[in-house]
């Protein structure tokens, strides 16, 4: 049980990337405003570039960058951080996407709940 | 000089429909010039993928390989154009310039208005080319950037009509799509995490060193990569978004989507399961069980959903969902008939598939009637259509001479191979139901009366790709020669990697 907490304290990112990618899967999941689903996409995306962050983190390692006469000898891994970069700007695209959708939506429909949308559209349809 | 073209062609194939794709915007007010473009990009296209798979054929499946920017492999990006590359990309090339015929001075009315109609294009060759990326790319994280350019083009396609219900589906198919996303990308993670590499053929041999050490992270991957591409590719508890988001697309968008799109993630997914993980690991986890169950259970669930439609596009979406299941059925039957007929099943699909929409869509613009008994009598008015909507039938149910029937006969032979039985029966089962769906369509155009309303008969571009098509469905039935034997190829290198 020692060790167990001991692990957790010492990779402590990955449990915050877990439990961001835990809280971002259920607000996906269970609520019906669509902002609310973007936002939970959103963090289960942090989640995830948090995780890769952190795989390339060496602890006392210094920034990447090589100097002339530097006596670090240690640096962190800077390719994941230039991974999530690219996932930053895929995510910033997809929301940009999603939130022109829901202005379609409210302008057609007049909420942003998914609930509300579906039983207007079975009412249209009996109509 | 031929060796330039020869050493560039897999980069080649990915770049020139991207490329098209960003400058055709700037003539978005002159419709005959950008349609004239894009029908030039794919044959251009067109004529990269043949050559390409005439080289690889001729060099007994030994693929190109190009490292982008100059930089050599651990460290830089890498394509690798093999057999199932030049397969795949020759399928997407030519689809998609069938396609793009059918929807020459037909789609203005269908998305709105001419500028639209030029965004549309864009997002065709954007999704063409994430496409042919995902065929020849060799690194996890560009599979990443590749799976969400053709994701968000297609959500692009599917709201492309002004149309509420139209916003609603790409919505719920970006949600869950992303989801997907997200799950390859913890997946591509795991990986990185535990081999250092990003390139598949080394993160595939350290795994191969290093996966005793961590099997918890393993697992996790895998199933990462099984639900993430699973929602994409719409296996059947994940399918949800696909029949909303299949028939509210325009015609031509419904016959890539449905045609090529669910292809690519497909492919990606066989591509991670037996060039990175392995079927040693594949074994080790029971991976090949999760795979025959979840594909036979979307067999029987995307058939039998198919029957309860009485929209014919939507029917036509709950069949990609039953022949999905089919294709990931085949990858996981270790062997080398299976696979192949996986992929030769894959490919036929893609252009019956797409046939079945294209025509599905002439007729319903025609008449103006999405319902299946709204196409009384069609038959006799549009011959050509229906005709076409007949053979593709025929070919999805897998009538021999048609090109369904080689890849449902490979996949028997497979399963029996790896002595399952109850596949092999769902097999069969999942063609009487496709006969049972598909043939109320054809006795309701030909055999029911014709009213007296006026149809508009298609123009003769639509006529040509329809034509082209079917006899595509046909020929690749008759003589499936170079394109059975670069699935057979493939098959054979995804088995003798490890």
């Amino acid at each position: 049980m020692k060790i167990l907490l001991e692990k957790l304290i010492i990779n402590y990112p990955y449990f915050a990337a877990v439990i961001l990618f835990i809280i971002g899967a259920l607000t996906v999941l269970t609520r019906s405003n669509l902002f609310k689903k973007l936002i939970g996409i959103n963090i289960m995306e942090s989640g995830i570039f948090l995780m890769f962050v952190a795989a390339g983190n060496i602890r006392g390692g210094a920034v990447p960058i090589l100097e002339e006469g530097s006596s670090r000898s240690v640096y962190i891994n800077p390719l994941p951080s230039a991974l999530m970069l690219t996932g930053i700007v895929v995510s910033v695209s997809v929301t940009a996407f999603a939130l022109a959708l829901i202005l379609r939506l409210y302008k057609e429909y007049g909420t942003t709940d998914a609930r509300r949308i579906a039983e207007i559209r079975s009412g249209v349809l009996k109509k | 000089m031929m060796t330039v073209i020869t050493d560039n062609l897999p980069v080649f194939v990915v770049i020139a429909p991207l490329f098209v794709a960003f400058i055709l915007p700037t003539f978005a007010r002159r419709l005959r010039l950008v349609e004239g473009l894009v029908i030039i990009a794919n044959t251009l296209w067109i004529a990269g993928a043949a050559y390409l798979a005439s080289i690889v054929l001729s060099q007994n499946g030994i693929p190109i390989t190009y490292a982008l920017g100059g930089w050599q492999a651990p460290w830089g990006i890498e394509l690798k154009a093999g057999s199932l590359g030049a397969l795949f990309i020759l399928i997407i090339a030519g689809v998609s310039l069938m396609v793009s015929f059918f929807a020459r001075n037909n789609l203005t009315e269908e998305v709105g208005s001419y500028e639209r109609v030029a965004r549309f294009y864009v997002l065709i060759l954007l999704l063409g080319g994430a496409l042919a990326g995902m065929a020849v790319t060799n690194d996890l994280f560009n599979v990443y950037v590749l799976v969400e350019i053709a994701t968000l083009s297609c959500c692009g396609m599917v709201s492309a009509r002004k149309h509420a219900r139209a916003a609603e589906a790409a919505f719920t198919y970006l949600i869950l799509a992303t989801l997907g996303s997200i799950l390859v990308m913890g997946g591509i993670g795991f990986i990185y995490i535990i081999t250092g590499h990003l390139n598949m053929a080394f993160a595939s041999q350290e795994l191969g060193r290093v996966w005793q050490n961590s099997p918890h992270v393993v697992w996790m991957a895998f199933s990462f990569f099984l639900v993430g591409f699973g929602v994409k590719a719409a296996v059947f508890p994940l399918h949800v978004w696909l029949p909303d988001a299949h028939s509210t697309a325009p015609a031509p968008a419904s016959a890539i989507l449905s045609g090529l799109a669910v292809k690519g993630y497909l492919i990606c997914l066989l591509k991670i399961l037996y060039n990175v993980f392995g079927q040693t690991l594949m074994q080790q986890y029971a991976v090949q069980r999760i795979l025959v169950i979840v594909g036979t259970l979307t067999i029987m669930a995307g058939s039998i959903l198919a029957l309860t439609q009485d929209e014919l596009k939507r029917r036509l979406a709950f069949s990609t969902v039953a022949q999905v299941g089919y294709i990931f059925f085949g990858f996981s039957l270790i062997n080398t008939k299976g696979l192949s007929g996986a992929l030769f099943y894959l490919v036929s699909h893609a252009v019956i598939k797409s046939t079945l929409f294209l025509a599905a869509g002439a007729m319903i613009s025609a008449t103006g009637e999405g319902k299946i008994s709204g196409l009384a009598g069609i038959g006799r008015k549009m011959p050509i259509t229906v005709a076409a909507f007949t053979v593709a039938s025929l070919g999805l149910i897998g009538i021999p001479l048609f090109s369904g029937f080689i890849g449902k006969w490979y996949l028997l032979l497979g399963s029996m191979e790896a002595g399952s039985v109850i596949p092999a029966v769902v097999i069969i089962a999942g063609s009487v139901l496709c006969a049972a769906y598909l043939l109320p369509v054809i006795r309701v155009a030909y055999f029911e009366p014709t009213p007296e309303v006026d149809v508009k008969d298609p123009g003769l571009s639509q006529k040509v790709a329809l034509i082209v098509l079917a006899a595509a469905v046909v020929i690749l039935g008759i003589l499936p020669g170079p394109f059975m034997e670069l699935a057979n190829m493939a098959a054979t290198e995804l088995l003798v990697l490890k």
